[in-house]
């Protein structure tokens, strides 16, 4: 090798994180690619072919599972596992448990997703994973946490960077949401039921699946702004202290507000109204991350119009304030009797999802992926082509669901002047068409976005194998000189 | 056993508990992290931990065809 | 104390961030399961025959909650369009539970007993063959395929172990007895289960075909019982406002 021994690919373990970068754009693309699948499935119904496999109802957690926790998950692992060890300057204990969460994660994503299609799942959103599958998950994630955790009590600096804050929060949290969610009876390998009933499973499910978006999609995805957003804009973050009062706020205030997935339900009102009045709250610490973000470029606004890569993580804070705007919005029983059952729901976590989680994630991966392979990015035209893409893809297709969503709602309590329903039921479904059509468009834009990007990075890798044969080929050839 | 419990699902009993703890709670932390200015010089001081292992040249950030062109930087 | 402590402390800053966390879910779930108001007493709630339940694994299978709440709020166009609304006590049993969050297709909690059974096969199999403007995807495996009750026993056990009051011991039986009455009693009977199905699909033939027992077969009986168990004729108008 021609680097020097202090080379950081080789103090830390960096394997492992261009392993789970890799298989996150893996994931992200087939993840995303069903996605737009299963929304060309409601536009398009023919596309159901009448296959079991296929159709919407078991496409649809292929596709969620794919994006949160495939992408997701590998993105958070990789970012996590780079975060850790350079803020605490100190390598993962060992390869074998860091390689045993790589295939124990993928493996079980990959399970998981088959599972659905042949029809195995629990019947709870987001939490689909039959019972072995969920063991699986609860064994790599205590590995994961040890081998996390493991930096941190090794690391060579006083203190824990607050990325790591996050990451600490978002790996403990997702373990007590998935292990009290999960609790069930099994018949078999491939079926069981919930330990809990109606009301109660309700509740629990909600719980589990708003922190999912809380700490796995919030929470986590913050500290790799805390990390990537400074590193790339070559300035520290805005405000230390903003970050203690928001990190503390955010965890306790996200626990609180699951139940507003559950307004107007035979859940009792009392967590009804106490989840609205959080949901309200969590709007403070949530700008709090945001302006703490973006404020980190106040006095360097220009790298905007230099550093696409800037343009990505600034473009993902401003889409995570306005759908933490959203949220607390939606949260509100009067708002949410109109936009609870309908796509608006759907908008609102692709805000979250696609410019938010996705966008960051993106640009952390741009900011990353050179660095992993020690070379340079292969083209910089084409990450700004990729932004343009995913922007315009976000907004085609929230706007479509606020559209499908805001039209269906109000079609729905619509009443004629003598008091009668002014609509079928099935008439809002023929009204939904058009925004469908639209939905699937963006979703397209995006699509055709993280493709070029893959493309991007397999050529950047690319680059850097020939890269490195060269300058072997003239070691060599200087050797023989000798 | 749980019958407590019931005390706190009555909403006037609950706003105003929760209200004062949580509320009272989140002033102590504002004030504890902006009250003292020497305080917050410390705090902010850690916020440069990430630039403490830098590589010395960091070559990663110009795109690879500019590169090429010759240093114009 | 100051928070360097907790910044440089890994494992004081875990136990701190298990305790904020943690408050959250603890006041708002398990006061759930001690409040007696949270379920409502109604009468006649009781939990799915052999069959129902093969019908509901099936609905949970297909995800069919993905499109088809379960649950009507209290406003005044969706009492319209679908009935009373629904009470906790009518997913009491519900393992795990199907309220849904999205409503692509109508909701289906009272959808039981308003059409008949040849319009659910029809419409499974190909729904644009009765609504011609339906999105949903067609079924038709569902009459093509024969319903595997060999471990329906075995479901029934496990639902018991979670609380759901099917017998297993002549205690038991008489108990469920007293609460439900003996027709009804018979059905949550394990040991009788393959039998009760058996006769309950010759019955009622849900699927059309009187020689087999159909996935379809199953799942037209799932939904033609849902919302039906509680006679709202029996209650005041106020009756359950109070549990809210």
């Amino acid at each position: 090798m021609a680097h020097s021994a202090a080379a950081p690919a080789e103090q830390y373990n960096y394997d492992i994180v261009r392993k789970f970068t890799i298989m996150a754009m893996v994931w992200g693309v087939l993840g995303m690619s069903a996605g737009l699948y299963a929304a060309s499935e409601l536009a398009w119904p023919f596309l159901n072919f009448d296959i079991p496999q296929i159709t919407f109802g078991r496409l649809r957690p292929v596709h969620t599972t794919l994006v949160i926790f495939g992408f997701g998950g590998c993105a958070l692992f990789a970012t996590s596992y780079y975060v850790v060890q350079r803020t605490c300057q100190a390598r993962l204990p060992s390869n074998v448990l860091a390689d045993f969460t790589f295939y124990g994660w993928n493996v079980g994503v990959l399970l998981g997703v088959l599972s659905y299609m042949a029809g195995f799942s629990q019947g709870k959103e987001y939490a689909e994973f039959e019972w072995p599958l969920d063991l699986a998950i609860v064994a790599v994630w205590v590995v994961y946490f040890y081998n996390f955790v493991s930096v941190i009590v090794r690391r060579s600096q006083p203190h824990i960077y607050v990325a790591n804050w996050f990451y600490l929060a978002f790996i403990l949290a997702t373990a007590i949401l998935h292990i009290f969610n999960n609790i069930s009876v099994p018949v078999s390998l491939t079926k069981s039921y919930s330990m809990y009933a109606g009301v109660q499973d309700a509740m629990t499910q909600w719980w589990y699946g708003h922190n999912a978006v809380g700490f796995f999609l919030t929470a986590a995805f913050l500290g790799m702004m805390y990390y990537f957003v400074p590193k790339q804009a070559g300035r520290p973050v805005y405000s230390y202290r903003l970050s203690i009062i928001h990190f503390w706020a955010l965890i306790f205030l996200y626990m609180w507000v699951g139940a507003h997935h559950l307004h107007w339900t035979a859940l009792p009102d009392w967590v009804s109204t106490l989840s609205a009045t959080f949901s309200v709250l969590l709007l403070l610490p949530s700008w709090g991350g945001m302006i703490n973000g973006i404020m980190t470029l106040s006095g360097a606004w220009d790298k905007l119009r230099s550093d696409p890569i800037m343009l990505f993580l600034i473009t993902s804070m401003s889409f995570y304030g306005m759908s933490t705007f959203e949220g607390p919005l939606m949260s509100l029983k009067s708002v949410n009797a109109l936009s609870h059952y309908t796509d608006w729901t759907i908008g609102h976590v692709h805000s979250g999802a696609l410019g938010w989680v996705a966008l960051v994630s993106f640009g952390s991966f741009y900011h990353l992926f050179p660095r992993l392979y020690d070379t340079r990015i292969h083209s910089t035209k084409l990450i700004y082509v990729h932004f343009w893409l995913a922007t315009v893809g976000i907004v085609l297709y929230i706007t479509s669901m606020w559209v499908a969503g805001i039209g269906q709602g109000l079609m729905l309590r619509g009443f004629d002047d003598y008091g009668n329903l002014a609509y079928s039921f099935i008439e809002t479904v023929e009204f939904l068409h058009k925004p469908y059509v639209w939905r699937a468009i963006g979703g397209a834009f995006f699509v055709a976005g993280i493709l070029l990007m893959a493309y991007n990075l397999v050529m950047t890798a690319l680059d850097a194998r020939r890269e490195r044969s060269k300058l072997e080929a003239k070691l060599a050839a200087k050797l023989a000189r000798t | 056993m749980f019958d407590w419990l019931s005390w706190f699902t009555r909403l006037d009993n609950s706003k105003i508990f929760s209200l004062l703890l949580f509320f009272g709670t989140f002033c102590g932390i504002v004030i504890y992290v902006f009250g003292s200015r020497r305080r917050g010089r410390r705090l902010e001081s850690y916020k440069h931990i990430p630039f403490q292992d830098d590589e010395p040249a960091d070559r990663h950030d110009a795109p690879a065809h500019k590169a090429t062109d010759g240093d114009e930087r | 104390m100051r928070h360097e402590h907790i910044e440089v402390n890994s494992g004081l800053m875990i136990a701190l961030v298990l305790a904020v966390i943690s408050i959250g879910g603890l006041v708002e779930i398990v006061p759930l399961y001690f409040i007696n108001d949270t379920v409502e007493k109604v009468d006649g709630v009781r939990p799915y025959t052999p069959l129902e339940l093969r019908g509901r694994d099936i609905y949970v299978r297909e995800g069919c909650f993905l499109c088809h709440s379960q649950m009507i709020r209290p406003f005044r166009d969706e009492w319209l369009r679908y009935g009373h609304y629904s009470l906790a006590a009518e997913s009491k049993y519900d393992h795990p539970f199907q309220w849904g969050s999205k409503r692509t297709g109508p909701d289906l909690a009272r959808v039981g007993n308003k059409f008949s059974n040849q319009w659910h096969v029809q419409h499974l199999v190909k729904p644009t063959s009765v609504v011609p403007e339906s999105i949903m995807p067609n079924y038709p495996w569902l009459l093509d395929t024969e319903l595997d009750y060999t471990d329906v026993a075995d479901r029934m056990k496990a639902l018991r172990y979670t609380g759901v009051p099917y017998s297993l011991t002549q205690a038991e039986y008489e108990k469920n007895v007293k609460d439900f009455g003996k027709v009804v009693a018979d059905q949550l009977d394990i040991s009788q289960a393959k039998d009760n199905l058996m006769k309950q699909a010759r019955t009622f033939n849900y699927d059309g075909l009187p020689d087999r027992v159909t996935e379809m077969e199953a799942l037209v009986a799932y939904l033609q019982v849902l919302g039906t168990m509680v006679d709202f004729s029996k209650y005041d108008e106020g009756y359950f406002a109070n549990f809210r």
